[in-house]
This record gives C-alpha cells, sequence and structure tokens, in this order.
C-alpha cells in the first residue's frame, strides 16, 4: 500500500504530464471499448432485424430479388411471382415448424412535388396480401397501436375484401387513423392504367423498427384479385424446426428441385452484411490498434522521463536501504496507475460518446440495419480494463528495470 | 453473383421502410420548389414554427378551430404539430412567403401549399404538394386553383359574413368560387378539404407571419352575422306576432 501511495505521490508531482499521459491512454481504451461496441452492436442490429423479419428461410422466384431491389431503387414492376401451388407443396416438408404466404405488390401514390415537370412522379407503398393466421405465428410480437385515434384497432377477417392494417409508419405517412378511409391505386397486372381502390383502416401497428413499419396489409386474396395475380406468391416465409447449416442445406436440396424457386436463408443475408461492412471494421481496428500503441509509446516515455529527473533520487533511496525490489515495484505502480486510470477515464468517455460515435457511424456509412449499433456491455468494460491493466504491467518493465538497476552512488552523482 | 442476390433479398425487406418519407408538411425539395416559384430568387430561409413556442400558444391554438369553424384532428393537426414558413428573398428583399399545411383527405393526406405577398398576404398562387383522392387530377388543375389568387384572409372572413347576409354581393370575392369541372360525388370530400386546407394556411401564416393583420376583420365578420342573425330573429318574430294581432284587431 504505502508503495502505490508513494507511486501516487510522485505523478502528483507532475500533474499536466500525468494528466496529459492518462488522457493518451484514456482515448486509446475509449476507441477499442467503441469498437468492441460497435462490433457487438451491429451483430446484434442484424441479428434482431433478420429475427423481426419472422422467418429463416424464404422461398422466392428465381431473379426475384435483384428485381425487386432494382425495383425498389428505380420504380418499375419488377416483382416476379411464385405459382402459388409451390406453397401447398412446401407446405407438407417436415422440417417446417411454420409456415406463411405473401403477396407483395406496389400501389401507386401520388408524388411529393409542386413542380409540374414532376407530375409524372409516383411514389409507391408496398401492399402485403397475407395470411393473417399464419403471419401471426411468424410474428407473434406485432401489436396494434392503441391511445387516441387508434383504439379498437384489429386484424381484417380473412374473407374482408375492403379492409387494412397499416403499418406505424405508412399510417404516419398518410395521416390514416382507425376506421379512417385509404386511397391505394393498383394497376392490375395487363393493364395500363391504375384503380384508385377504396378501403377502410381497421387498425394501426405499432413500430417495429423493420419493413413492416411501411407495409399496407390486407387479406391475400383481396391483394392477389387487386394486382390481377390470382393463384401467385412473391414470397414464402418459412421457420424451421432446427435452424442448422446442416438442416438448411438439406431442405434447400430438397426444394431447389423445382425449377422456378430459389431458397434463402437469412443467415446467409446476415453473413454477406456482416462481411459488407467487415473492411471498415478491419480499418477501424487498425486504427485502435495503432492508437494502442501510441499511447504505450506515451506511458514508457513518461515514466522514463520520470526515472530519468529522478535519479539522484532514486540513488538517494538505495543509498539508504533501498531494494531492487522496491524501486522496481515504485515506478512500475507508477506506470500501472496511470494506464488503470486511462482505462476508467476510457471506458466512461465510451459509454458517453457511444450516442455519438454512434450518429457519426450511421452518418458515414448506411449499414442498411435499424436501432441501436453500438452496444457496450460490462464485459466489454472488462476486457478493456483488464487490457489497460496488462499494458501497464509491460509498459512499466523497462523503465522498472532501468530505474532499479541504477548504482547508488553513480546515480547520485548523475543526479547533482 | 450470390452476395448481390443476398443484399438484394435484404434491402427488399430493408427499403420498404425507407419507401415512406418525412412527416410534415415541408416542400419536398425546398431550393428547387421554391425557385421553380420565384425564378428570380437569391436565396431563401427556413423558419420553424410551433404553438407552443410562440407568446400565447394554447389561446392562439384554440383559436385556429374557431376560425377554421372545424375541428381539429386529434392526432395530426395537435398543438406540437410543426410548421415551416419559406421566405424567399432576391438580394436583400423578400419577394414572397411559402408556407404549408397538412388537411386530413378522405383517404390520405392533402398537403396545400400556399404563395403569398410578403406586404399584403393575397394568395399568389395556391397548389397542392401531394393528394392522394379520385378528384387529384380536377382539384390540381390551374383553373380551379387560379380562383385563389390575390385572395387574402380578410376575404375568407367577409366571405362568412357575405355567405350568410348577401350572398349574390359582388364585393364577395369568393362568392364565385367553382369547384373544379367534373367534380363528382367521390371527389366532394377532398374538395371540401382542399377549401379548409387553404383558410387553415391562410390563418396560420397571418399568425406566424403577418401578426394577425386579419384579425380586425373576423371579428367585425362574426359581430355583423349575429347582428344579422339576430334582426333576423327579430323579423321572424314579428313576422309570427303580426298575424294574431291582426286577427286580434279583426
Amino acid at each position: 500500500m504505502r508503495y502505490l501511495i508513494l507511486a501516487m505521490k510522485n505523478l502528483l508531482r507532475r500533474p499536466v504530464r500525468s494528466a496529459l499521459t492518462v488522457a493518451g491512454v484514456s482515448l486509446a481504451v475509449a476507441v477499442a471499448v467503441s469498437l468492441s461496441g460497435f462490433n457487438l452492436g451491429y451483430a446484434r442490429a442484424i441479428d434482431q432485424s433478420i429475427e423481426k423479419l419472422g422467418f429463416q428461410v424464404m422461398i422466392m422466384s428465381k431473379g426475384c430479388p435483384y428485381e425487386a431491389a432494382t425495383m425498389m431503387l428505380k420504380g418499375g414492376t419488377g416483382l416476379l411471382y411464385l405459382p402459388e401451388d409451390i406453397y401447398a407443396k412446401v407446405k407438407s416438408d417436415p422440417d417446417i415448424a411454420s409456415i406463411t404466404p405473401i403477396f407483395v405488390g406496389i400501389a401507386q401514390k401520388e408524388g411529393s412535388s409542386i413542380r409540374d415537370e414532376d407530375e409524372g412522379n409516383k411514389s409507391f407503398s408496398i401492399v402485403s396480401g397475407i395470411d393473417v393466421e399464419s403471419f401471426k405465428v411468424m410474428k407473434p410480437w406485432l401489436s396494434f397501436k392503441t391511445g387516441k385515434g387508434y383504439d379498437g384497432g384489429h386484424w381484417f377477417a380473412q374473407d374482408a375484401t375492403k379492409e387494412v392494417v397499416l403499418g406505424y409508419e405508412a399510417a404516419e405517412y398518410e395521416q390514416r387513423k382507425v376506421g379512417d378511409t385509404f386511397y391505394a391505386s393498383i394497376v392490375p397486372n395487363g393493364k395500363t392504367e391504375p384503380v384508385m381502390r377504396e378501403y377502410k383502416v381497421v387498425g394501426v401497428l405499432d413500430r417495429t423498427g423493420t419493413q413492416d413499419d411501411g407495409t399496407v396489409f390486407m387479406p391475400i386474396l383481396p391483394a392477389q384479385e387487386a394486382f390481377g395475380r390470382m393463384g401467385e406468391l412473391t414470397i414464402i416465409g418459412i421457420k424451421l424446426k432446427e435452424f442448422s447449416g446442416a438442416k438448411m442445406r438439406e431442405f434447400e436440396a430438397r426444394w431447389l428441385k423445382l425449377p422456378e424457386v430459389q431458397v434463402v436463408g437469412l443467415q446467409q443475408v446476415k453473413t454477406t452484411l456482416v462481411s459488407l461492412v467487415g473492411t471498415a471494421q478491419t480499418m477501424v481496428a487498425a486504427v485502435a490498434a495503432i492508437a494502442v500503441i501510441v499511447a504505450v509509446i506515451g506511458v514508457i516515455n513518461t515514466i522514463l522521463m520520470s526515472v530519468y529527473e529522478r535519479t539522484g533520487e532514486i540513488g538517494i533511496m538505495k543509498a539508504i536501504g533501498a531494494y531492487r525490489g522496491d524501486i522496481f515495484t515504485l515506478i512500475w505502480y507508477e506506470t500501472l496507475a496511470i494506464c488503470a486510470a486511462g482505462g476508467i477515464f476510457g471506458c466512461i468517455l465510451a459509454v458517453v460518446g457511444s450516442s455519438g460515435v454512434e450518429a457519426a457511424i450511421k452518418a458515414l456509412i448506411d449499414l442498411g440495419v435499424s436501432g441501436s449499433i453500438v452496444y457496450i456491455t460490462p464485459q466489454v468494460i472488462g476486457y478493456a480494463m483488464l487490457g489497460a491493466i496488462v499494458l501497464g504491467f509491460f509498459a512499466g518493465l523497462y523503465p522498472a528495470w532501468r530505474a532499479s538497476s541504477m548504482r547508488p552512488v553513480e546515480a547520485i552523482r548523475e543526479g547533482e | 453473383m450470390n452476395k448481390l442476390l443476398l443484399s438484394a433479398v435484404f434491402g427488399l425487406l430493408l427499403l420498404a421502410q425507407q419507401a415512406w418519407g418525412a412527416i410534415g408538411c415541408t416542400l419536398s425539395n425546398p431550393a428547387q420548389d421554391l425557385k421553380y416559384l420565384f425564378p428570380e430568387m437569391t436565396s431563401y430561409k427556413e423558419d420553424a414554427r410551433e404553438f407552443g413556442k410562440i407568446k400565447e400558444g394554447e389561446k392562439h391554438f384554440k383559436n385556429l378551430k374557431v376560425r377554421l369553424g372545424s375541428d381539429l384532428d386529434p392526432v395530426y393537426e395537435t398543438y406540437e404539430t410543426p410548421y415551416t414558413v419559406y421566405t424567399v428573398f432576391k438580394g436583400e428583399t423578400v419577394i414572397g412567403i411559402v408556407h404549408g399545411v397538412n388537411v386530413p383527405g378522405k383517404g390520405g393526406v392533402i398537403q396545400v401549399f400556399v404563395s403569398a405577398d410578403p406586404t399584403t398576404g393575397e394568395i399568389k398562387r395556391a397548389f397542392f404538394q401531394r393528394i392522394e383522392s379520385p378528384a387529384a387530377k380536377q382539384l390540381k388543375s390551374k383553373e380551379f386553383l387560379a380562383q385563389f389568387n390575390g385572395v387574402t384572409l380578410a376575404d375568407l372572413y367577409k366571405h362568412d359574413y357575405y355567405k350568410v347576409a348577401d350572398p349574390k354581393s359582388e364585393k364577395d370575392k369568393l362568392g364565385n368560387l367553382q369547384p373544379p369541372a367534373n367534380l363528382d360525388e367521390k371527389g366532394k370530400p377532398d374538395y371540401e378539404a382542399s377549401l379548409r386546407g387553404i383558410r387553415k394556411n391562410l390563418i396560420l401564416l397571418d399568425l406566424f407571419v403577418f401578426e394577425q393583420k386579419a384579425e380586425p376583420f373576423y371579428q367585425r365578420a362574426q359581430e355583423s352575422i349575429a347582428k344579422f342573425n339576430a334582426e333576423a330573429k327579430t323579423g321572424e318574430a314579428e313576422a309570427k306576432t303580426e298575424p294574431k294581432s291582426e286577427a286580434k284587431s279583426e
């Protein structure tokens, strides 16, 4: 304990230098903690986003994903459809825990512009035709918004033809409440002109942070009928009884035999998304590693300077009976104290600044996930503290050895 | 290719939520939209306004409902709803004010904008940014919207009086307001909502920009309507009592 007190007193003799060294270590620790928090948070956000899709596997028409994304980005009518009998075939697969058929169509909305030249620019909304019962099994967390204007929200009956449930953002965008009318302009398959249809809003969903927020839900049959695509589906969403790589491959092999479909596991989507930001993460990790190295060099430099300044003092300590081990411990404690303090302040800085880091990351790159992407856990903080102390352990070795190896007489002479 | 497909799947699932734009009645592309309205514009300023941030906000919010003559939507026309006023400059000179409001239409929101003269508050041009309606085409027609050019909030208040007391008055600038040609029954609710939107827009503009200079016209119109109604009642009462007194004298 007395070594520690003496070490602290020594550090406080040069408060500015000590504080700057602690700040250097803090920054390095903060960067490392933030990066670890980002790695954890991003993986968690992807997991949550995929989990909230409700299904682990999708069966869709070949070429559909690319076409669909192009359509979303550039407009057009590129969604591809599956014959409905595939649903009947897949439904009997023994590995399936739950399955739901989904019909997706794009309704035209009036463009948002005041300029005549933009008159032709149409907006769009996603219309999902669903089978309520199986859809609810797939997404049990969906709930209805309550409060003024929203009370009494419920799912439509499967045979209802003029009822819709709006996702949270779809309702806000159109400023609709429960009981309001909702217009959707739909171009039936094979036709060129849209037909404006009138629906009654029977419910508005709570926010989920997923694509469901912007979706207009209606029973599957009226959706197929409105789009002129009776007997067709866009996606079959599936949850397997056991979701593992092997089971997924078996399932895929069984159904890829069908010529018109592709089977996509959302785990693959996750891997792709993670690899998309992998390069960026590696670069940030490299920056963090450089920051740690710079901090270590800073600590060694500070302690060495302190040792050289106190050469005479160390000589006197040895002359009056201090052992090599006493000097070694003292200098080593000083290093550990700097690194521990840096670790504590660094963790505080990372926790306090996590929202800023998150905003900065989101502003720089579109990660394609919603929700928080920086997740700092107690374990991360624990590892960071441990890392800082280990850093101090090694950084203190050389200055402590240097100080403890001084010969008393020479040290006193040099110190004069 | 596989990666592209997988990204696209996720893109499909995630982009859906981005298909919906931000809520609130702001211009979609202020720089281009204002330049379109005012080709001579050199710069513009955007000011966010809220009832909660203006003096006596609660009183003004209650007054809005009264002056509008209809209930406010309890979810989308609340005390907290933000508004944006665009001030358009040519050099140092203010050449126009642009302001928009959301009003609930029958099957979707209607965004009604006006560009107004910065000194008189007269509508230079009224237009829709969004209108989801079977009558959208008719309501957006230049012929229909041109009827609002030159109209002020004071004219709307005066119209309230003329509508009751003298429907054929030539002084009523809005007396001859015609619904768009070919407007069918289905489009009528959105026509009404559009008129409400113009009125709401001007009331708010008068409050946010013109220091309520149209307020005396509102007060006078209401007093005149009350006076007219009272006189009409007295007249009716007299008309009812006259035959009795005649009968008595007989």
